[in-house]
């Protein structure tokens, strides 16, 4: 890989200006409904001495919008297995589109347009499959939703910085309509306000103590301390979504905890 | 990343120097399927045999199966990677003193199954050479890989945590699962050097001995 990613890199800084002039445009040229993310590097919240610090992410498709109750309820008319009253109990736990009138009626607790929660990781996957998609994995998810609404990358944004952790330390409560806000510079919508969502290997984000190859990770993850081992501790939405997916289980049906798909170029 | 590397240097070339070139002809465009969800329960199964999965995995003998080969006997499963030098070497320890602890007519009843979280690495000819360097009976182990996804999938299911690092080594839980003869989740033990007892006790009511 260590070849490859100096290549990467190089290409990525001399094409940085011309990739960011045509964003816009691209985005507006992948499949219906997605979006186009440029290459870039995810570095790691957490890195073990031995982990890569930085991890290149080839281009990829990515929806613009979570995936609404409207479009889970398609999948499960067409999948009758995954209805609520008829999933297997090994897929999703009891709390499955608990706020759904039915099994294939939404009822006023699940508008149409507002994504789509209380699925589990199980039940995300079978979506993406049948849509011919896939889940984002955590780089490629963290790639884009790094950008701020002007830039690919937000970090040394204040005004991005501040609203993300208006909105990670705001309670949740009733989910508004998908893409009501504004797009990033990618052009993909509510990556942070308004659900979190899974990505394919959120079972990578490991905290308890029975990885005992890992204790190394374990120590770093411990509150004050663990900021000291963390790439960069000012990134305190990071930390949230790291604690928030390990704490994860693939039948788990949470209130705010939604999808979108991701698709190979 | 299932794309080679040259091609996703070409495609971030391509990427960076002209998007709508990058949209227009690389992005697929989107084909729905009736129904293709390999979780689509499969009736034969109980609602929580784990045998419900489709996945399709290579035994070390280079044979085709599905996990649902597995039904008819109890299976005590961990998955590990051969390369590992720490964990997975006691890991398979403990499986072999469970199986050590069997009486012989209880052990014809109890199979076990290893399954790699590197199947790159991990061929079927790897496989095969761990199982004759660790001496696993071919009659009662069962030593299988698949494609990244499937091993992901599977480690969703048994609740195993784990995660490559850049020298290719894999952090993982050390969880040892035992499985009942319809693939459900009876007993799970989480830790290395563990007293074997209870999963032997366990196993001896499955097998009705």
């Amino acid at each position: 890989m260590k070849p490859t990613r100096t290549r990467l890199l190089l290409v990525f800084t001399t094409c940085w200006a011309c990739a960011a002039a045509g964003a816009a445009v691209a985005a507006s040229n992948a499949p219906a409904g997605m979006v186009v993310i440029a290459s870039g590097v995810f570095r790691p919240l957490f890195a073990s001495p031995t982990d890569s610090r930085e991890v290149p992410v080839s281009p990829f498709c990515l929806d613009a919008l979570p995936v609404t109750n409207g479009d889970f309820l398609e999948f499960v008319r067409a999948n009758p297995g995954w209805q609520r009253s008829r999933v297997k109990r090994l897929f999703t736990d009891e709390w499955y589109l608990k706020n759904w009138a039915g099994d294939v009626a939404l009822g006023t607790n699940a508008p149409p347009a507002a994504p789509v929660t209380f699925v589990s990781w199980f039940a995300a996957r079978a979506y993406a499959q049948w849509k011919d998609k896939r889940l984002p994995t955590t780089a490629e998810w963290e790639l884009a939703a790094a950008a701020s609404a002007t830039g690919p990358d937000g970090k040394n944004d204040p005004e991005f910085q501040r609203q993300l952790q208006a909105w990670y330390s705001s309670p949740s409560g009733k989910l508004a309509n998908v893409g009501a806000g504004r797009p990033n510079y990618w052009g993909a919508y509510d990556l942070h306000g308004l659900v979190w969502e899974w990505v394919s290997d959120f079972n990578t984000a490991m905290v308890t103590g029975d990885a005992r190859a890992d204790s190394e990770l374990d120590r770093q993850l411990f509150c004050g301390s663990g900021a000291v081992g963390a790439r960069d501790v000012t990134d305190y939405t990071a930390f949230m979504r790291y604690g928030f997916r390990s704490s994860l289980k693939a039948d788990y049906c949470i209130h705010n905890l939604g999808l979108r798909c991701a698709k190979d170029l | 990343m299932k794309a080679s590397p040259t091609l996703a240097v070409i495609a971030a070339v391509l990427a960076l120097n002209s998007p709508l070139l990058l949209a227009r002809e690389l992005c697929p465009t989107n084909h729905q399927h009736a129904c293709c969800s390999p979780a689509e329960p499969t009736a034969a199964f109980t609602d929580k045999s784990i045998y419900q999965f489709g996945s399709r995995w290579t035994t070390d003998a280079g044979k085709q199966i599905k996990l649902g080969a597995l039904r008819g006997r109890p299976q005590v499963v961990a998955m590990f990677f051969a390369n590992c030098q720490y964990a997975c070497p006691l890991i398979v320890n403990d499986m072999q003193r469970i199986e050590a602890a069997l009486t012989p007519a209880q052990r014809a009843r109890v199979g076990f199954t290893l399954v790699t979280f590197d199947p790159k690495r991990d061929t079927a000819e790897a496989l095969a050479e761990y199982r004759r360097v660790r001496n696993l009976a071919a009659e009662r182990w069962t030593l299988l890989r698949a494609e990244p996804d499937d091993v992901q999938e599977l480690a969703a299911l048994l609740g195993v945590r784990y995660k490559q690092d850049a020298r290719g080594q894999f952090a993982h839980s050390n969880l040892i699962t035992v499985l009942n003869a319809d693939g459900e989740i009876v007993r799970q033990q989480v830790g290395l050097i563990q007293d074997i007892g209870e999963n032997v006790r366990v196993l001896a009511k499955l097998v009705g001995h």
